[in-house]
């Protein structure tokens, strides 16, 4: 399992996570987000966002939502299974960081 | 037969109309009254004589009664009928109902945890039942197989198969084969190492386990890295019921793809992944077995139907398993032995040139190649395959299979692989669709001859793939069903659709037809649900979720 640097966690601890500024996540948290995005949403949410067919195309999610978003994936929704027993809090925050800083 | 001997004679002691024997499922289709098995008949031949719903009277085809299912996860399962009740499942529920109106004689509910569809990669569901003795068999969405009491519902026994957050689900339905309960696994997209299970159906003592990529030291185990623990997440799952030759007493199964999808840390052909295996059932000893994808790294499983039949091969009546392979070619094998007859691209194809019969092996093209070494390829047929789990219909009179199948490519690459994590997804890839050409159809219904792979005719569908099975009846209708609702009877001879009925959410499930007090009916489960929802909720938004089961006959004069 991949480890969060001590570096995020301080990140994390002193910045709110909801309608932060795409470019004010830490590039670390952004990485960690598209490595998990890549291994486990991907295969429905698109490559790289992209292409999403059937599901919910992330690249339309507004940044007020942030807690739709952490919502949606700790429990489920439509089609999509509850992560919140397998990603930890801060990986969930992570892929929230990535969805916000889109893919460049 | 010692073992029907004995069996039969159990049944006539319990008096019990409930408890068929290993005699009734293999002659299965000789009494129309009832369907007993997965495919209608151990042939996988989903064909039924029948013929009182023929082309002429199919216009007056209404329907008798429905039941609501009370599931929004989808229906896949294919109906089994005994002695006037009909057996449902689906990943929530077993039903048994009255066939004659229509009504719930009982529902034991199946229990599963809310994270459990995270392992399930392509849609919550089951495929079906099996029937034996007095008893319904399931396989459940956390990795149970259940035995339930026929009459009752009531449970009799159930044996956990693995761990489902290891990354296994069961949506198989079960076989029972030489006396013998066979089940499979799901999970070749969590890094299983997949394998076939035989249970004793009246106790559920495990018997034996096939594991479908071999152990250190067994054959078939240097066809992966000796050096690395790659084959203990080698994928090869098993998730399509089976088919059996009692004469033969051979059970055929087909094996998934390798895992992970990207395949450059598993070099070699990763026996026994995208395979046909032929197991002894009682044993599960691999009496020969085929790879039709080796070093597959496109997602080709190979577990798709694999239907029996004698055929004319050059002059000679040969036994022998066909196969609409996922990876765009129909492969005809002997069944006694393996041995390759044909194997001709009934799609298109880019991966592979051909197969070469010499060897057995496909001849790979640039796009293998190219992907391989990392680059982003045009691959045809796309990940989802030629042909999908919607299985195809053989009707030995005109000696044509029909299927529904798809005509689509991917852009696909693969990335980096990281390690195993028990219940993550373990695929690396990236993987989008493919522009259609202009003019060309997405999936068509096709009548194809198995030697040549041609079409007799193709009927293109050019909103969505259809992922129901075909059902072909001695009527000269196939019967199938679309992701919209409807389900519908198509001429054979044509493609031409010449009936329809619009059911209460889409239909993705497999058709059955039988007769009550000889009249003829069909049913068929209505349901959203499976890969195709997952993948294309966006264009479905005006189809209901919701299950229930139709049954359909024709309207007396």
């Amino acid at each position: 399992m991949m480890r969060v640097g001590s570096l995020l966690i301080a990140v994390l601890a002193c910045a709110p996570a909801a309608a932060q500024e795409p470019n004010s996540f830490a590039p670390e948290q952004i990485r960690l987000g598209a490595e998990i995005f890549a291994r486990n949403c991907s295969p429905c949410h698109g490559p790289r966002m992209q292409d999403p067919e059937g599901a919910f195309d992330l690249r339309t999610l507004p940044a007020e939502q942030h807690s739709r978003f952490v919502n949606s994936v700790s429990h489920g929704k439509n089609s999509m299974p509850p992560w919140a027993g397998l990603l930890k809090a801060e990986e969930i925050e992570a892929l929230w960081a990535y969805v916000m800083a889109g893919e460049k | 037969m010692k073992i029907t001997a004995v069996v039969a004679t159990l049944a006539l002691l319990g008096g019990g109309a409930l408890a068929q024997t290993l005699d009734e499922l293999r002659h299965d289709g000789s009494n129309p009254d009832n369907v007993l098995t997965y495919g209608m008949g151990y042939s996988l031949q989903r064909y039924s004589p029948l013929r009182q719903i023929d082309r002429m009277t199919v216009k007056r085809l209404v329907p008798v009664w429905s039941l609501s299912l009370d599931n929004p996860w989808g229906e896949q399962a294919q109906p089994l009928v005994y002695n006037g009740v009909m057996y449902v499942t689906d990943a929530k529920a077993s039903v048994a109902i009255d066939v004659a109106t229509g009504r719930q004689i009982w529902k034991t509910p199946v229990d599963w945890l809310p994270e459990t569809p995270r392992v399930v990669c392509c849609g919550v569901s089951s495929k079906g039942a099996a029937i034996f003795n007095g008893k319904v068999f399931r396989t459940t969405l956390d990795s149970y197989v259940v035995a339930l009491d026929q009459k009752t519902g009531k449970e009799i026994w159930k044996q956990k198969a693995a761990e489902w957050m290891d990354g296994t689900s069961m949506t198989v339905a079960p076989l029972i084969a030489g006396g013998v309960l066979i089940t499979g696994i799901s999970g070749a997209e969590f890094g299983i190492r997949g394998f076939i299970d035989g249970w004793d159906p009246d106790t559920g003592k495990h018997l034996w386990r096939r594991d479908t990529i071999p152990a250190r030291g067994e054959p078939g185990n240097e066809t992966w890295p000796q050096d690395t623990d790659a084959w203990q997440h080698g994928g090869g799952s098993a998730w399509i019921t089976g088919s059996y030759d009692p004469d033969l007493d051979l059970t055929y199964w087909g094996t998934g793809n390798p895992a992970p999808w990207a395949s450059q840390t598993r070099p070699g052909d990763n026996l026994y992944a995208s395979s046909v295996l032929a197991l002894r059932p009682k044993t599960g000893e691999i009496v020969w077995h085929y790879q039709f994808t080796p070093g597959d790294q496109y997602d080709y499983d190979a577990v798709w139907e694999l239907i029996l039949a004698d055929i004319d091969v050059a002059g000679s009546n040969r036994k022998v398993v066909m196969q609409l392979n996922r990876n765009g070619f129909l492969y005809v094998l002997d069944r006694t032995n393996g041995q390759l007859i044909s194997a001709k691209p009934y799609e298109k194809v880019s991966w592979a040139s051909e197969i070469d019969l010499k060897t057995g092996r496909p001849v790979e093209t640039d796009v293998a190649r190219n992907l391989r070494a990392g680059q982003e390829v045009e691959l045809w047929p796309s990940t989802r395959g030629a042909k999908n789990w919607p299985h195809a219909a053989f009707n030995p009179q005109t000696g044509l299979l029909y299927a529904n199948t798809m005509h689509r490519g991917a852009l696909y690459r693969h990335i980096e692989v990281k390690p195993w994590v028990a219940g993550q997804r373990y695929q690396f890839v990236e993987n989008r669709v493919a522009p259609l050409p202009p003019g060309e159809a997405p999936a068509h219904m096709d009548a194809i001859d198995p030697l040549t792979a041609k079409p007799r005719w193709r009927a293109p569908l050019t909103d969505h793939p259809q992922w129901s099975a075909m059902l072909a009846t001695g009527g000269g209708l196939l019967f199938t069903g679309k992701e919209t609702g409807e389900f519908i009877a198509v001429d054979a001879e044509t493609g031409k659709t010449l009936w329809q009925f619009q059911t209460g959410s889409g239909v993705n499930a497999m058709p059955i037809t039988y007769t009550q007090n000889g009249r003829q009916y069909v049913t068929v489960l209505s349901g959203l649900g499976g890969l195709y929802l997952n993948t294309n909720r966006q264009q479905l938004t005006n189809v209901p979720l919701g299950g229930s089961v139709w049954t359909f006959a024709v309207m007396p004069d």
